[in-house]
C-alpha cells in the first residue's frame, strides 16, 4: 500500500461496500489520496501503520466498533484528524467519541457537499495542529540549544586557568569561577553576596573609580596584587566595566591571572643582573685602586711596587676577560644561538688532549694524573668544543683546588647506554653546604683554603649546562679536606 | 694617627687601601672574611672599621655591622659597596643599616682619605 506524500491522505473505515466506494471516488476526484478499510480490524491495522491526515470511521461495524478504531489511531498518531460517521447518532456516543479525540461527527446519510465541507474543516485543523507541533518542536530545540550553549560557556569559564568575577553596581557577586577563589585565597563565595569589601584593596579602588565616574569607557584597568606574602602568590587583576544594552553601567568583570611564576623569573633575572654587575665591578675596582695609587705622587710608591701592582692589575683584567667570555658562552647556550658542529667524539682523545693543554699547571703543582679508561669505548655524537670545555673546566678545577703533589684520578667506562666519566682529586674538598650551591652561577667556595684560587664562578655552571644539553647529568661527591669527585653520565647516541 | 681595620675579601682592595691609609700615618689591620673581621675588631679595638658589604655571601658585611652594634661596639664603620645596596638581596631591612658612611668601589685615594678623616674627627668631637 502506498501513501502519496504530496496529497492529503484520507483513510475511510466502513463495512458498507457501496458507501465506501462512493466516498473514495468522491474524495479522489477532489484530489485526495484515499485508502479504505472494510472492517474495524483492518482500519486499526492501516490507521496505525501509516499516519493519515484524516480518518473517517463508521461507528457501527460488525467486528470492532468505530470508537475502538478511533482510540487506537489516536493513541498512535494523535495528530490524525478523525471523524465518526454514523446513522445512529446519540448524545452519549458523541460525547464519548469527542472524549476519545474525534474532531467531528458526520451523520449518515451525508451529501457529497457535507462530506467535502467536513473534510476541508478537518484539513484546516490538521494544518493548525501540525503547525503548532512544528513551532513547539522548534521552540524546544532552541531551548535545548540555549541550554547547551549556556552550559558550554559555563564549562569553559569554570575550567579556564584565569579567575573570573562579575560584580554589579551594588557590589554583589553575579558570577564567579573557582579559579577566582583560588587566586584571591578565599574559601567560598555565594552568588548575590555583597563581596566587594572582601576583595583586595587594589580591586576595590578600581571598582570605586569606575562606578563613581560620570562617564565610563569600556577600558581595562590592570593591577598587580600580592595575595600571599613573599611573592608566594601574585596575581594580575584586569577590571573592565560592563554596559547594559542601553549603554548604562551594569557592573564590572574582573579577570585574575596568576603571575607568580613571572614574578619569580623577574626576581631571578634582576638578581642575576646584579650579581653580574657585582662580579664585573670587583676586578675593575681592584685595577682602578692600583692605578689610583700608582698615579698618586704623594704616596711615593717605588718602581718595584708599581710593577707589582701593574702585574696584579693584569691578572685581574685577565680574569675579567675570562668572566666576560664565560658570560657570553652561557648566554649563547641559553639562547641556543651557538652553532653546534656535531661529530663523533672520542672521550678518551678529549681527556688526553685536555691533560696536555693543562700540562703546565699540572707540573707547577706536581700533580700525578692517574687514568683508567675502558678500551674501545663507543664515541658519542657531540660538539667537540663543548665536550672539551667540560673536561677543561673539570680538570682545571681538580688542579686548582688540589694540594701540591696531589693526584687526579680519571676513569671512564660504559654502563648500559651511558658513558660514565669520573674525575677525582685529592684536594681541599667541600663542606656539604658548599656542595649544594656548587652549580649556581658565580658561586665559589670561599674559605681559608680557597682564598688564592682565582675563577669566574661560572665554570661548573657551564659544565652542567653543556652536560644537560646532551641529556646527561653531573653528580658531585666530596669530603671536606680530602677531595672531590665529579661524575658525568653522557648518553651514547643511537639513531 | 689611628688604628684602622679593613675587612674585605679582595686582597688587591685591601692592599691598595692600606697603602693609601698608611701614607697618612695610620696603622692597618686586615681580615678577609666576616669571622676574622669580628676577631680583629674585638681583639684590637680599632678607631675605625672599613667593611666590605659582600664577602663570602651577599650582604654579610651588613650582618657583621649589625652584630657589632648589637654587641655595643660603636666604632665608626665605613662601608665599601659595589652594587648590593641598590638591589637589597635578603638583607634584614627591619634593622637600621648601622654604618656611618658608605663609599662605592672603585675608591679614589682622595675620597678614601676624606671619608676616613671625617669619621675620625667626628669621634674626636664627640669625646
Amino acid at each position: 500500500m502506498s501513501v502519496d506524500l504530496q496529497k492529503k491522505n484520507i483513510l475511510i473505515v466502513d463495512d458498507e461496500k457501496s458507501l465506501r466506494a462512493a466516498t473514495q471516488l468522491l474524495l479522489e476526484e477532489e484530489g485526495y489520496s484515499v485508502v479504505s478499510a472494510d472492517c474495524g480490524t483492518t482500519g486499526i491495522e492501516i490507521g496505525t501503520s501509516n499516519e493519515f491526515d484524516i480518518a473517517v470511521i463508521d461507528l457501527k461495524m460488525p467486528d470492532v466498533d468505530g470508537i475502538e478504531v478511533l482510540s487506537n489511531i489516536k493513541s498512535k498518531f494523535p495528530n490524525t484528524i478523525c471523524f465518526i460517521a454514523t446513522a445512529y447518532a446519540s448524545y452519549e456516543t458523541a460525547i464519548e467519541a469527542t472524549r476519545k479525540g474525534a474532531f467531528g461527527y458526520i451523520p449518515k446519510p451525508f451529501s457529497p457537499e457535507e462530506l467535502i465541507y467536513n473534510i476541508e474543516q478537518g484539513i484546516k485543523q490538521r494544518n493548525l495542529v501540525l503547525e503548532a507541533e512544528r513551532l513547539k518542536k522548534e521552540r524546544e530545540e532552541r531551548l535545548l540549544e540555549i541550554a547547551n550553549e549556556k552550559s558550554r560557556l559555563n564549562t569553559i569559564l569554570k575550567t579556564i586557568n584565569d579567575g573570573v568575577l562579575v560584580i554589579n553596581l551594588d557590589g554583589q557577586l553575579t558570577y564567579f569561577n573557582y579559579a577566582a577563589l583560588r587566586y584571591l585565597n578565599i574559601l567560598d563565595f555565594k552568588i548575590g553576596d555583597k563581596v566587594i569589601q572582601k576583595l583586595p584593596n587594589e580591586i576595590i579602588e578600581l571598582y570605586d573609580k569606575i562606578i563613581s565616574s560620570e562617564k565610563f569607557l569600556i577600558k581595562t584597568y590592570t593591577k598587580q596584587i600580592e595575595i600571599l606574602p613573599n611573592n608566594e602568590l601574585v596575581i594580575e587583576a584586569a577590571v573592565t566595566p560592563i554596559a547594559n544594552p542601553d549603554g548604562s553601567l551594569a557592573g564590572i568583570v574582573i579577570i585574575l591571572s596568576n603571575i607568580t611564576q613571572f614574578k619569580k623569573i623577574e626576581l631571578i633575572k634582576s638578581q642575576f643582573v646584579s650579581m653580574v654587575a657585582h662580579e664585573l665591578k670587583t676586578p675593575i675596582a681592584a685595577v682602578q685602586g692600583f692605578i689610583n695609587i700608582i698615579l698618586d705622587e704623594s704616596l711615593n710608591i717605588s718602581d718595584e711596587q708599581k710593577k707589582e701592582y701593574l702585574q696584579r692589575s693584569s691578572v685581574r683584567l685577565k680574569s675579567l676577560t675570562d668572566l666576560v667570555n664565560d658570560l657570553l658562552d652561557i648566554s649563547r647556550m641559553e639562547l641556543k644561538t651557538k652553532q653546534r658542529e656535531i661529530e663523533n667524539v672520542n672521550i678518551s682523545d678529549v681527556i688526553n688532549s685536555t691533560i696536555q693543554f693543562l700540562e703546565l699547571e699540572i707540573k707547577k703543582k706536581n700533580i700525578t694524573i692517574d687514568k683508567n679508561i675502558q678500551e674501545n669505548l663507543p664515541s658519542i655524537k657531540a660538539d667537540i668544543n663543548e665536550i672539551t670545555r667540560v673536561f677543561t673546566n673539570l680538570l682545571s678545577n681538580a688542579i686548582k683546588y688540589n694540594k701540591d703533589d696531589g693526584s687526579i684520578y680519571i676513569t671512564s667506562h660504559q654502563e648500559n647506554n651511558f658513558l660514565i666519566i669520573k674525575v677525582r682529586d685529592t684536594g681541599i674538598g667541600m663542606k656539604p653546604e658548599e656542595k649544594e650551591k656548587l652549580f649556581n652561577e658565580f658561586y665559589r667556595a670561599k674559605n681559608e683554603k680557597t682564598r688564592n684560587i682565582s675563577g669566574t664562578g661560572l665554570g661548573l655552571s657551564i659544565v652542567k649546562k653543556i652536560v644537560e644539553s646532551y641529556y646527561g647529568k653531573i653528580e658531585v661527591d666530596s669530603v671536606f679536606g680530602y677531595g672531590t669527585t665529579f661524575t658525568i653520565h653522557l648518553p651514547i647516541n643511537q639513531n | 694617627m689611628a688604628l684602622i681595620a679593613i675587612i674585605d675579601d679582595d686582597p688587591d682592595i685591601i692592599d691598595a687601601s692600606s697603602i693609601v691609609l698608611k701614607s697618612k700615618g695610620h696603622s692597618i689591620i686586615t681580615a678577609s672574611n666576616p669571622n676574622d673581621g669580628y676577631k680583629i675588631v674585638t681583639e684590637n679595638n680599632p678607631d675605625l672599621i672599613i667593611l666590605d658589604v659582600m664577602m663570602d655571601e651577599p650582604d654579610d658585611g651588613f650582618y657583621l655591622a649589625q652584630k657589632f652594634r648589637r654587641e655595643k661596639i660603636t666604632t665608626p664603620i665605613l662601608m665599601y659597596t659595589s652594587i648590593s645596596k641598590a638591589v637589597g638581596m635578603d638583607f634584614n631591612k627591619s634593622e637600621m643599616v648601622p654604618v656611618d658612611d658608605f663609599v662605592e668601589k672603585p675608591i679614589s685615594p682622595e675620597q678614601l682619605i676624606n671619608k676616613v678623616d671625617a669619621l675620625l674627627n667626628k669621634v674626636k668631637e664627640s669625646i
